[in-house]
C-alpha cells in the first residue's frame, strides 16, 4: 500500500507534497515516513494519506480557469491612479507576478 | 554519593577500571550491533525497512563514538579500541554478534527488541551518572532509542500475528533469548588492568561492577536491570504469544512477576567475560579488513567533537 507523505518544515506552514512511502498500515507509515522523509530536510510535522483517499482532477477532466477571456478577474487589467484604489497599487506587483506563474495555457 | 569523577587525571586505579569497563560495556554494544544491523543494506524486506534499519544502525554507531570518546579521557584512542583491539577484549553481549541468517528478518526484529528494552533501562539508569560527559550524553541517546524499540515492536506486532511470520519469530526467540540474559552478565576487567590474572578468558570481577554502582557511574544494578528487563519483555512476548525457551517463571502464585535465570539458561559464550562466538572473530576480520589492507596506522576523523 502506497503513502503519500507531506512535509511540514515550520509551524503554520503548509505541508508540502514530498514523495511517498509504502507501508501495510498507518503506523508504519508514519515510522517511515519520518526516516525516508524527516530526516535530512528541516521537518516540523509529516501527513501520511494512503494514495486511493486522494481525489484527482487533471486538465483533461476540466479547463482550469474557464475557456473564455476572464482577465477582469486581475487587478492588472484595471487602470488605477493610485488615489482610488491605493491597495491595487501596492499589490500590483504581486498580482502580476501570479499572473506569470499561472501561465497562460 | 560519590563526588563527580569528571577529571581523569584524578582517578585512582579502582575509579579507572570501573570507568572504562562500564564504557566498554556500553560501546562495544552498540558497535557490534550497527555492524550487524548494517549487513541488512539492500537485503531487508522492502526499501523502507531496508532504511529505518540502516538509520538505526547509524544512531548506534553515533552512540557508540560518544562512549568511545570518554574513553579517550582515560587514554583509549579509536584506534586501540576498534581497528587495533584484540578481538578477545570486546566486552559486548553476545547477543549484539551472533549472525543473521540470510533473510531471517524476524531475528533483526526481534533482537532489537530484546536489545533496545535493555538499552532504555540502562540508559535510564545513567541519567545522573557522577561522570558528567556520562550524565550529559545519555539524553541525546535516549531520544533516538525511542524510534528503535517503537520500530522493534511495531514490527513484532505484525509478525506475531500469525502464518509464517510467528513461526520465525518462535524460531529467532529460542535461539536469541539465552543470548539476551548475557546482557546482564558481570564483565572481566578490562586488560591492563588486574594484569596478575592473565588466564583467558579472563576471570570475571564481581567487584568491579559492584563498584559501577559505588561510585555513582550507574545507578542500577545489573540484578537490577536484569530483573526490570525481564519483568518487561517476558509478558510482552507472552502476549504475542510467543512461547519461551526456558522457563523461569516463579509459580508461586504472587501477584508480582517473578523470573529466574538459572546457570544453565545462559550460553557458554557470553561476551562480557571476553568469550565469543566464532561469528565475532569472523566479523571483526571483515570490520578491520579495509583498515589491514590499506596499511592504516590511524583512524580518520571527520568530526573533531562527536556530537
Amino acid at each position: 500500500m502506497i503513502w503519500e507523505v507531506f512535509r511540514q518544515e515550520k509551524t503554520g506552514q503548509y505541508h508540502t507534497h514530498c514523495g511517498n512511502v509504502h507501508a501495510s498500515d498507518r503506523e508504519m507509515a508514519k515510522q517511515f515516513a519520518a526516516i525516508q522523509h524527516g530526516r535530512r530536510k528541516p521537518t516540523n510535522s509529516l501527513w501520511v494519506v494512503p494514495r486511493e483517499e486522494i481525489g484527482e482532477i487533471d486538465s483533461e477532466d476540466v479547463a482550469f480557469g474557464g475557456t473564455t477571456d476572464k482577465s477582469y478577474r486581475w487587478a492588472t487589467a484595471y487602470n488605477t491612479t493610485g488615489r482610488d484604489a491605493s491597495e491595487v497599487v501596492e499589490s500590483e506587483d504581486e498580482q502580476a507576478t501570479a499572473e506569470r506563474q499561472r501561465g497562460d495555457d | 554519593m560519590a563526588a563527580s569523577l569528571e577529571n581523569p587525571d584524578e582517578l585512582d586505579e579502582r575509579e579507572r577500571t570501573a570507568l572504562k569497563t562500564l564504557l566498554k560495556r556500553l560501546a562495544d554494544d552498540e558497535f557490534v550491533l550497527a555492524e550487524r544491523y548494517t549487513e541488512w543494506q539492500v537485503r531487508a524486506p522492502s526499501l523502507e525497512s531496508d532504511l529505518a534499519l540502516a538509520n538505526n544502525a547509524q544512531d548506534e554507531l553515533g552512540h557508540a563514538r560518544l562512549w568511545y570518546d570518554v574513553l579517550g579521557d582515560v587514554g583509549l584512542e579509536e584506534r586501540d579500541l576498534v581497528y587495533e583491539r584484540d578481538p578477545g577484549d570486546f566486552r559486548h553481549s553476545t547477543l549484539v554478534e551472533l549472525p543473521f541468517e540470510e533473510g531471517d528478518w524476524a531475528d533483526a526484529v526481534l533482537r532489537s527488541y530484546l536489545y533496545d528494552v535493555a538499552e532504555d533501562l540502562r540508559l535510564e539508569a545513567l541519567v545522573d551518572s557522577t561522570h558528567p560527559k556520562i550524565a550529559d550524553r545519555v539524553g541525546k541517546i535516549r531520544s533516538e532509542e525511542e524510534y528503535h524499540l517503537e520500530h522493534a515492536q511495531n514490527w513484532l506486532e505484525r509478525l506475531a500475528d500469525g502464518g509464517e511470520g510467528r513461526e520465525r519469530l518462535q524460531d529467532a526467540l529460542d535461539r536469541l533469548f539465552p543470548y539476551a540474559f548475557t546482557l546482564f552478565e558481570p564483565c572481566a576487567p578490562p586488560r591492563g588492568a588486574n594484569e596478575a590474572s592473565g588466564d583467558e578468558p579472563r576471570a570475571v570481577d564481581p567487584d568491579v561492577e559492584d563498584d559501577i554502582v559505588d561510585l555513582g557511574l550507574r545507578d542500577a544494578t545489573l540484578e537490577e536491570m536484569g530483573e526490570e528487563w525481564l519483568s518487561i519483555v517476558v509478558p510482552y512476548l507472552e502476549s504475542l504469544d510467543l512461547e519461551l525457551p526456558v522457563d523461569g517463571r516463579a509459580d508461586d502464585g504472587a501477584d508480582e512477576f517473578e523470573f529466574e535465570v538459572t546457570e544453565a539458561m545462559l550460553p557458554e559464550e557470553r561476551g562480557r567475560d571476553g568469550t565469543h562466538t566464532d561469528a565475532w572473530f569472523d566479523l571483526y576480520d571483515e570490520f578491520t579488513h579495509t583498515y589491514r589492507e590499506l596499511e592504516r596506522t590511524e583512524t580518520t576523523r571527520i568530526m573533531d567533537k562527536p556530537e
